[in-house]
């Protein structure tokens, strides 16, 4: 096994990656729309409710305390001012009470709010908004309830401070740039062994060991340099970049074994497409169960990208480190061995 | 006609489709597409406060709070389902009532609750779920409400979500993609490879073969649209019902592909006739975009028969009575496309 001729056949093998106009065209087009898709989501999260309120002050320490839950009233000094800011969308609601609002509801005489929204609120705001206004009733009129209530965070406390929708889309576009590279690289190898390429490079000095030597490497540096780049100009490597840089390397390896596994079975183009959407689908599972926690149970972890998928997550989000994440690690170096080996296996026993 | 050759050419269909380009992307293409969508107009992120419950002792607490529009209520056989809930975000917020709950709260006697926050959902979510839950206590304490609320709408009947008037082109992707494009591509390049020639001289009848690529239609559209549906948190309501009507839709929109795929000879015909068609296909779902519109113009196409009482039974929660007219005219509707594709097999066999 030589070092020249792996380094020949690894500079082979991107040269052609390229040329297939398909897999080049969706490279170059999906790094810039996953970019583009990013940057266009938003930066944060509205974790508030805000209302427009127009009435009397009301209390400083009620106030504040329903601040500190997630209520915002933000004072207009004329009911005209707060229908404008309802219809145009700066309040979600708008709530309008006489000037004697507080001493009725201290006389306990059901005082009237009246609540200002536009016809499209979803009718499920329409009712949070009104629980809400209930409960500041309450808690206006002094009306407590005898419970004692033993209240435990699961997980870091992120409220205030959630996880933006783009930060929570970034293992997402990660999962989907590292399948559309297994892809491409199914596509190579299936193809030069349809060609007869293949069989043509074993009959040179090269072995079977450095012909998947060189095509582990060509699938590793197209894969973890796409991901890379995405996940740099993302952000991504700002907390603990080394180890996101160790997570993004074995799910390189990884998916590179399961280019080998779809090259083993592929006949053509298409058919590495077929196969290869079947394995996107069933690896994008865990991505999205980061987009919609809760949609799944712990059986998504016998999916080798939940491995891919969670540690990113933490990490980028959560402020996870190397002993927060290092049992995902772990998993994810198993799966990645056992994917490289079964490719080499499978395709092994097609070559021969 | 013989079932048993039916069987064959569908389990031949079904082993030999995952291969085709076309059945992949019948399948994908409805799925990335309703995300991308609910993705840009928030239905992901947006939705209700999500409740978990451990009730044990017949709590009225699980009633009223199950009544409330604000919040969508799991409930849990035991404090550890409930913990797990909370702690993977299956819920944001997750509550056990003690036994005798109910009692205390009308005595007025300190009552203790266990509650788990899921550490990821937002403070507006904690909020709305805590009202919802003294709104309940209030209630079962016999408290008055303190206020008088009154509604005031601003703007006209007309304004309706995005994420409800895009419902109904997300429910009629998969029909369109998977119930009707899989069997006419996989016709259409059946004749071009000349291979339903060849079938011919088997024992299988025209008929068979349109029967099998028809049922693979059915069911990639059947378990599509129950997925884009899951995903868009509208496979609700009464969901035998719900399944049935999808069956229906997905019969519809196989025959249609079925009609399609005997009629034309070759994949770049079939491509511009769909295109062609997706206007017709589409209709309903455009006009219920813009309410604007008169919407009785959406009757006048027949895919408003299959998206109609789906949204009625996802959306209002109806029954077979109310969407009894619209089942009606499907069923007219698949009996004429059958009977329609029922003919063009009898000429091709002929032929």
């Amino acid at each position: 096994m030589s070092l020249a001729m792996i380094n020949a056949l690894v500079r082979k093998d991107i040269t052609l990656y390229f040329k297939n106009r398909f897999f080049a065209f969706i490279t170059v087009m999906g790094l810039v729309a996953y970019v583009v898709i990013y940057f266009l989501m938003p930066q944060a999260v509205d974790e508030t409710l805000t209302m427009g309120w127009h009435g009397p002050e009301l209390p400083a320490a009620t106030i504040a305390d329903f601040e500190e839950e997630g209520l915002v009233l933000r004072p207009y000094d004329s009911r005209a001012a707060l229908q404008k800011a309802v219809q145009s969308g700066d309040v979600l609601v708008g709530v309008v009470v006489q000037q004697d609002f507080l001493q009725k509801l201290r006389l306990g005489q059901k005082p009237q709010v009246t609540v200002l929204s536009k016809s499209d609120l979803p009718d499920e705001y329409r009712s949070a908004f009104r629980l809400v206004l209930e409960e500041l009733g309450h808690a206006l009129a002094g009306r407590s309830l005898s419970l004692e209530v033993d209240e435990t965070v699961l997980g870091p406390d992120m409220a205030g401070h959630n996880v933006a929708p783009r930060r929570r889309m970034l293992p997402v576009l990660a999962v989907i740039l590292l399948i559309t590279e297994t892809l491409g690289l199914a596509s190579l190898i299936s193809s030069e062994v349809e060609t007869g390429t293949v069989q043509a490079l074993l009959a040179t000095p090269l072995r079977v060991e450095g012909l998947f030597v060189s095509k582990g490497i060509t699938g590793v540096i197209l894969a973890f340099s796409q991901v890379l780049l995405i996940i740099a100009i993302t952000g991504g490597l700002e907390r603990e970049p080394l180890l996101v840089l160790t997570i993004l390397l074995l799910s390189s390896v990884l998916m590179t074994g399961l280019s080998l596994l779809i090259a083993s079975v592929a006949r053509d183009m298409l058919s590495v497409i077929g196969w290869g959407t079947l394995v996107m689908v069933a690896m994008a599972i865990p991505s999205f169960n980061v987009l919609m926690p809760g949609l799944t149970s712990g059986w998504i972890k016998a999916i080798p990208s939940y491995y891919v998928v969670d540690p990113i997550y933490r990490v980028t989000n959560l402020g996870a480190g190397w002993s927060q994440v290092g049992t995902s690690l772990l998993a994810l170096l198993g799966f990645s061995m056992l994917s490289f080996a079964l490719g080499v296996a499978t395709l092994g026993r097609r070559l021969q | 006609m013989s079932l048993r050759r039916v069987g064959v050419l569908f389990g031949k269909e079904f082993i030999h489709g995952p291969k085709n380009y076309m059945f992949i992307l019948s399948l994908v293409a409805p799925l990335l597409l309703s995300l991308l969508l609910s993705l840009v107009f928030g239905t992901y992120f947006g939705g209700k406060s999500r409740l978990g419950l451990v009730d044990q002792g017949g709590s009225q607490l699980r009633g009223l709070v199950q009544k409330n529009e604000a919040v969508s209520v799991r409930i849990y056989g035991s404090l550890q389902e409930l913990r797990d809930a909370s702690a993977r975000g299956s819920v944001d917020v997750g509550l056990m009532l003690p036994p005798q709950f109910d009692q205390h709260i009308r005595s007025n006697d300190q009552t203790k609750m266990t509650v788990y926050v899921w550490g990821e959902s937002r403070l507006r979510d904690r909020l709305v779920v805590a009202s919802a839950i003294t709104h309940a206590v209030h209630q079962i304490a016999g408290h008055e409400l303190p206020v008088e609320i009154v509604q005031d709408v601003l703007g006209g009947e007309t304004s309706i979500p995005w994420e409800k008037r895009l419902l109904p082109m997300i429910v009629l992707m998969p029909l369109v993609f998977a119930g009707s494009l899989v069997p006419a591509t996989s016709l259409v390049t059946e004749k071009t490879k000349h291979t339903l020639t060849a079938l011919a001289a088997s024992p299988a009848t025209l008929g068979e073969v349109y029967m099998a690529k028809g049922l693979i239609g059915v069911l990639l559209s059947l378990v599509t649209s129950i997925m884009v549906l899951s995903l868009n948190r509208a496979f609700i309501g009464e969901s035998a019902l719900l399944l049935g009507v999808l069956l229906m839709g997905s019969v519809f929109g196989a025959s249609i592909g079925v009609l399609l795929g005997a009629a034309i000879k070759d994949i770049n015909t079939l491509f511009a006739v769909i295109k062609g068609m997706g206007l017709l296909l589409y209709a309903p779902a455009l006009i219920r975009m813009f309410p604007q519109v008169p919407q009785w113009i959406a009757r006048l196409f027949p895919t408003y028969y299959v998206i109609q009482p789906v949204l009625e039974i996802s959306q209002n929660n109806a029954g077979w009575s109310e969407i009894a007219p619209e089942m009606g005219v499907l069923v007219g509707l698949i009996a004429v496309s059958l009977l329609a594709a029922a003919r063009m097999a009898t000429r091709g066999g002929e032929a």
